[in-house]
């Protein structure tokens, strides 16, 4: 068996992480194996996409569609995933089950800390690391802050305009975070260690604006206009200096569960639906209000929707909302319509957005739980969703919650080296789900057939790697002998 | 004494009696002047008299038990391969970029001050590579690598058909098309998949005048101007390796022979030495200071061992030419102490000239008109001096060094060891076969067809072996990978040698005794590293040397033979015929440790001269 280990770097960009040659660590990694872009899930958002890559199942097989979810058919309730929302079989329990231990640190959801064989550390969606247990066992909790002191797991009120507090805030939360990292991988009996680093993440929201000359907000002059790519380079150092710990017999795969873009502006989803008519309120808002203080007349309103990165778009259907307005035998029928008047969304000036919307049932492979009947990517994520109402436009540049920059791109980067491994080069086509299949099949395990991705070491016909980048200085041999010895004059 | 600055200027391998001679001669007013108001004396060196060894020891104050640094060379006893014996490149995964590791261990000078909070500034020390973190800045010197992880190998591109490779080169062959112009490559690292060279394609075109030539191609500069007989400024490469890395380097290039029409182009391409600005592996610490002395002082070299010996050896530099290449590494050692001295406030300033010993090794023939070297190779007379005239620059240096002397600084001069002929070398593998402990497999000969690296050697019936530049090992079972000498039997075996070794006449030298002693380890070396060590050192007498076939692993047919190379001076002898010098504008008081100053007490006395405790580790004594 090989050992594992994941490196997760939440939102990582492929333009960025596959292309600046000052990567140097990064690059060395893409000489030694194989690397592309990966499709990530629908949505490409860190919950559920995290787990949809440790258990190669779609989000609708989970059940998860978001951080937040409908947990009834009512009008009320949003829950909140946590770490128990998911209990499909993961690599860590395959792993698990050839009595191999893992090392989970960060990895959403991770709170409350999932029960593993092995350690885990809560992820961002820890609530207070200073009050509430966010290991397993809880014991791991004092070793981390005898190593770091206090152990952040997020920059709480990421979305800021104090800019230098919010980069400076980044970068220490990473290091700690690398710091206890480096410190169980050598201080730990692991054969799967799977670190997800979600201040990449913040550092995009935060900061692409003024990265990206295409923004429209962007400032040639920002003093903040190398941030973005000052981390990547942050993050390299780190992941040269974790890569040197490891053994011979290391897969190896840095991953991003989604990739980065700018964002256009926000679309306000439901100030759309009252224009259309779908959605009725018994007053409109004299000011900016969230969608779930707003006074709703149910009994007069067929669609809502929740905002975000993307738009979880509901029908109010008779018989399964409590005040249901859409006969079911129309179910389909208005659906369609309603799908054709957001695929027909248009910006301020009138162009076609190029909105993308998808019915649950036409993507995954299950849908459990309660989905929201159309999964809506404006403008193919160039704009994000505006669940509150009272703006009272349409398109606004402004985030109800709060500022920011970026949006999340379906394509996330992946790279992938394991000795002897047949994979090499560029990868086209490679999947999020087909991460944990290949990774059990590299590392020798068998891949359970419930999981729906496929080993990408399988379709490989690649011939194994030669000697890798630097051998050349390092293997003996008698030419390299006499390469090293060459000039020393004394032996003629 | 305390003081707020010691500065150490090294010059590598000035000769004691050399120095005598042309300080009497009012030569070197410099050197005469510390002689005059402070102190000159000799200063024992390590066992073997060699540079790493030495410096390691000078910067430890530790026997080479204590630092490790044994020889230039060492070997596996895995594979008998023989490997530079300075550092080693080592690879944890195939994830990370391979690594270099200094084999000096121990703890260097700089090290102990800079727990102490006293800053280095150390410039060039051998050893060093890779740099030590420190307090202050320093730039690694011996041990650094050209791009293809060797000490220097340089390419001879020629379009005369008939010419083969000689040592230690790379041969290019040129073909100048009908347009007259040459297309070619540079030859960088190798191709980590294939190990095949990666090149670097250039063009030479004709100049604006005859005798000039213009290379262009994707490197900065993109045109880089030739003339016949001249060194070309540095030209800087970029090295593509694959897709997503590449690799930077630099070159100067010399044009011997320009005449496109009738198909004569032949020039010489230094190594490929890392480029300051981003060395493949640092060679700085901390990691920029390189590119920031490169802005300061323009480009230097950057490997370990600039002067190319092998170019002179080979023919394809003229004596002059290697000259003019020495010149230019003195005068830019020169810019960079200059340069380092004029911001040095306080603690401990080393930079080492090393260019000294280079030429003594490839001009010491002008010292003896009698030497087997001159058979071969005509005199010219205007090289008479070139000897003399690097002591002569070794004094200017120690002249400008001196104008940075106030009441509260140290300035000390240090040769590491001497200087000696070397007429006749010594094949110790010979003398091993002859004596029935070396034994070849069938059909094997000594001489040619023994090849080099021990390829020859049948060793189950072998028992002991040389290799490197004075080193006998025994092939200990246990260690050695097919080793037949029983542990209890070694120390035996090693008697029966050094006994046997010891005193070896030259028949054709009318009986001269070759060998002054042999040295099992145990009389030489202790500390924690001294098992690393050849369990043999043989100290040779002076005119004499180990023999060019033994220090790559080959078994020559002859033990004796005339030395006729270029490389016609050497020190690697016994190390008490070869101490080394140490003048000081301050008078010392030498008598400290009941014996001779020797570079082990070095250490000691620059930490007791900046107040900072000698950690009971050292070995030496401070010289107050």
């Amino acid at each position: 068996m090989m050992k594992i280990l994941i490196l997760g770097l939440d939102c990582a960009a492929p333009e960025i992480l596959l292309e600046d040659e000052r990567l140097v660590n990064i690059r060395r990694l893409m000489s030694a194996g194989c690397y592309g872009s990966l499709e990530s899930v629908i949505p490409p958002i860190t919950v559920p996409a995290w787990m949809c890559m440790s258990t190669s199942q779609d989000p609708g097989s989970l059940g998860v569609y978001g951080f937040r979810n409908r947990t009834d058919h009512s009008y009320g309730g949003l829950g909140i995933v946590n770490s128990r929302s998911i209990q499909e079989l993961a690599i860590w329990d395959q792993v698990a089950r050839e009595g191999g231990k893992s090392v989970l640190i960060g990895v959403p959801p991770g709170y409350p800390p999932r029960k593993v064989n092995g350690i885990a550390v809560g992820c961002f969606l820890t609530p207070d690391t200073t009050k509430d247990s966010y290991t397993s066992p809880p014991t791991v909790a004092h070793e981390i802050e005898r190593l770091v002191g206090e152990y952040p797991v997020d920059v709480k009120g990421f979305r800021t305009d104090d800019k230098s507090w919010l980069r400076d805030q980044i970068v220490a939360m990473s290091r700690k975070q690398f710091t206890v990292v480096r410190h169980y991988l050598q201080n730990f009996d692991w054969s799967y260690f799977h670190f997800v680093e979600i201040g990449l993440d913040r550092i995009h929201h935060g900061f692409w604006s003024h990265h990206d000359p295409t923004h429209v907000q962007h400032d040639p002059n920002s003093p903040f206009k190398n941030v973005v790519r000052d981390y990547y380079l942050h993050l390299d150092d780190e992941i040269g200096r974790t890569l040197e710990l490891l053994s011979d017999d290391t897969v190896v795969l840095v991953v991003s569960d989604h990739g980065a873009r700018k964002l256009d502006g926000g679309f306000c989803v439901n100030e759309w639906l009252v224009q259309q008519g779908l959605l009725t309120l018994n007053r409109y808002p004299e000011q900016v209000t969230p969608f779930a203080k707003l006074d709703v007349d149910w009994s007069q309103t067929s669609v809502w929707s929740e905002g975000g990165y993307y738009a979880r778009v509901f029908l109010n259907v008779k018989g399964r909302e409590p005040q249901g307005v859409i006969e079911p035998a129309d179910y389909e029928r208005f659906r369609d319509e309603v799908k054709a008047r957001l695929e027909a969304t248009t910006d301020p000036e009138g162009c076609p957005l190029g909105t993308l919307v998808f019915k649950p049932e036409e993507i995954y492979r299950q849908v459990r739980n309660v989905a929201p009947d159309l999964i809506v990517h404006f403008g193919a994520l160039a704009w994000r969703s505006i669940g509150g109402v009272g703006y009272p436009t349409v398109h606004v540049q402004e985030n109800d919650t709060g500022p920011d920059d970026c949006n999340h791109a379906q394509h996330g980067a992946f790279i992938l080296a394991a000795p002897e491994s047949p994979l090499s080069g560029r990868i086209e086509g490679a999947r999020l789900l087909d991460i944990a299949p290949t990774l059990l099949d590299l590392g020798g395990y068998d891949i359970p057939t419930t999981m729906q991705g496929r080993s990408l070491a399988a379709s490989s016909n690649q011939s194994a790697l030669g000697p890798h980048f630097g051998r050349g200085f390092t293997a003996r041999g008698e030419a390299l002998v006499r390469d090293r010895l060459s000039g020393l004059g004394y032996i003629g | 004494m305390r003081f707020r600055k010691i500065l150490v200027v090294g010059l590598d391998g000035l000769e004691p009696s050399i120095l005598e001679r042309l300080m009497d001669a009012g030569e070197l007013p410099n050197f005469a002047h510390l002689r005059e108001v402070g102190c000159f004396t000799r200063v024992a060196t390590t066992t073997p008299a060699q540079t790493p060894v030495a410096w390691s020891t000078f910067s430890t104050g530790l026997n080479p038990g204590g630092h490790g640094i044994f020889d230039f060379i060492r070997r596996d006893p895995r594979t008998y391969l023989p490997d530079l014996g300075l550092n080693r490149h080592e690879q944890k995964n195939p994830f990370v970029p391979p690594r270099a590791v200094n084999s000096r261990r121990g703890e260097p000078v700089w090290s102990i001050l800079s727990a102490a909070g006293v800053p280095s500034t150390i410039l060039r020390c051998p050893c060093s590579y890779p740099p030590d973190p420190l307090r202050g800045r320093m730039l690694a010197g011996m041990g650094v690598p050209d791009i293809r992880g060797g000490l220097g190998t340089s390419t001879f591109a020629t379009a005369d058909s008939r010419v083969v490779p000689g040592e230690s080169e790379n041969l290019i062959r040129l073909r100048v098309d009908s347009d007259r112009v040459v297309r070619s490559h540079l030859i960088g690292p190798r191709n980590p998949r294939d190990r095949s060279d990666i090149r670097f394609e250039f063009e030479l075109h004709p100049g604006s005048q005859p005798d000039s030539a213009i290379l262009r191609s994707a490197a900065t500069p993109g045109e880089l101007n030739l003339r016949v007989g001249h060194w070309s400024p540095w030209l800087k490469v970029t090295f593509k390796i694959g897709l997503l890395q590449s690799a930077r380097g630099m070159v100067r290039v010399y044009l011997r022979r320009y005449n496109p029409e009738r198909d004569e182009v032949e020039l010489l391409v230094s190594p490929v030495n890392f480029d300051p600005a981003a060395p493949l592996f640092p060679i700085s610490s901390p990691g920029e200071y390189a590119r920031e002395l490169e802005n300061a002082v323009e480009t230097y070299f950057t490997t370990g061992m600039v002067e190319d010996h092998a170019g002179l050896s080979n023919g394809r530099l003229t004596e002059a030419a290697f000259l003019d290449q020495c010149a230019q590494v003195w005068d830019e050692r020169e810019a960079m102490m200059l340069h380092e001295l004029d911001r040095f406030e306080e603690g401990l300033f080393f930079c080492l000239f090393d260019t000294s010993d280079r030429v003594q090794h490839m001009f010491w023939r002008y010292l003896e008109p009698d030497h087997p070297a001159n058979r071969d190779h005509p005199v010219d007379p205007s090289l008479h001096s070139a000897v003399d005239d690097q002591y002569r620059r070794a004094d200017a240096v120690v002249g400008r060094a001196h104008e940075f002397v106030d009441d509260q600084t140290l300035l000390l001069v240090l040769s590491d060891h001497g200087f000696n002929s070397f007429r006749r070398g010594v094949d110790l593998n010979a003398w091993l076969h002859q004596q029935g402990l070396l034994a070849l497999r069938p059909d094997i000969k000594p001489g040619e067809s023994a090849g080099d690296l021990l390829q020859g050697v049948d060793w189950s019936r072998t028992s002991a072996y040389a290799l490197g530049l004075g080193g006998i090992y025994l092939n200990l079972k246990g260690r050695e990978a097919q080793g037949i000498v029983e542990p209890e039997e070694a120390d035996n075996l090693s008697a029966w040698i050094a006994r046997g070794l010891a005193g070896l006449p030259d028949p054709e030298q009318g009986g001269a005794i070759a060998v002054r002693r042999v040295s099992p380890r145990a009389e030489i070396y202790h500390g924690p590293f001294a098992m690393e060590s050849p369990d043999l050192v043989v100290q040779f007498n002076a005119g004499y040397r180990v023999g060019w076939s033994t220090s790559l692993g080959g078994i020559a047919a002859r033990v004796f033979e005339d030395n006729t190379k270029l490389w016609a001076g050497d020190h690697i002898i016994d190390p008490r015929l070869v101490p080394g010098a140490l003048f000081s504008h301050h008078p010392l008081y030498l008598g400290g440790s009941g014996r001779g100053p020797g570079l082990v007490d070095l250490a000691p006395t620059i930490l007791a001269g900046l107040g900072v405790p000698v950690p009971p580790a050292m070995e030496g004594s401070p010289l107050r």
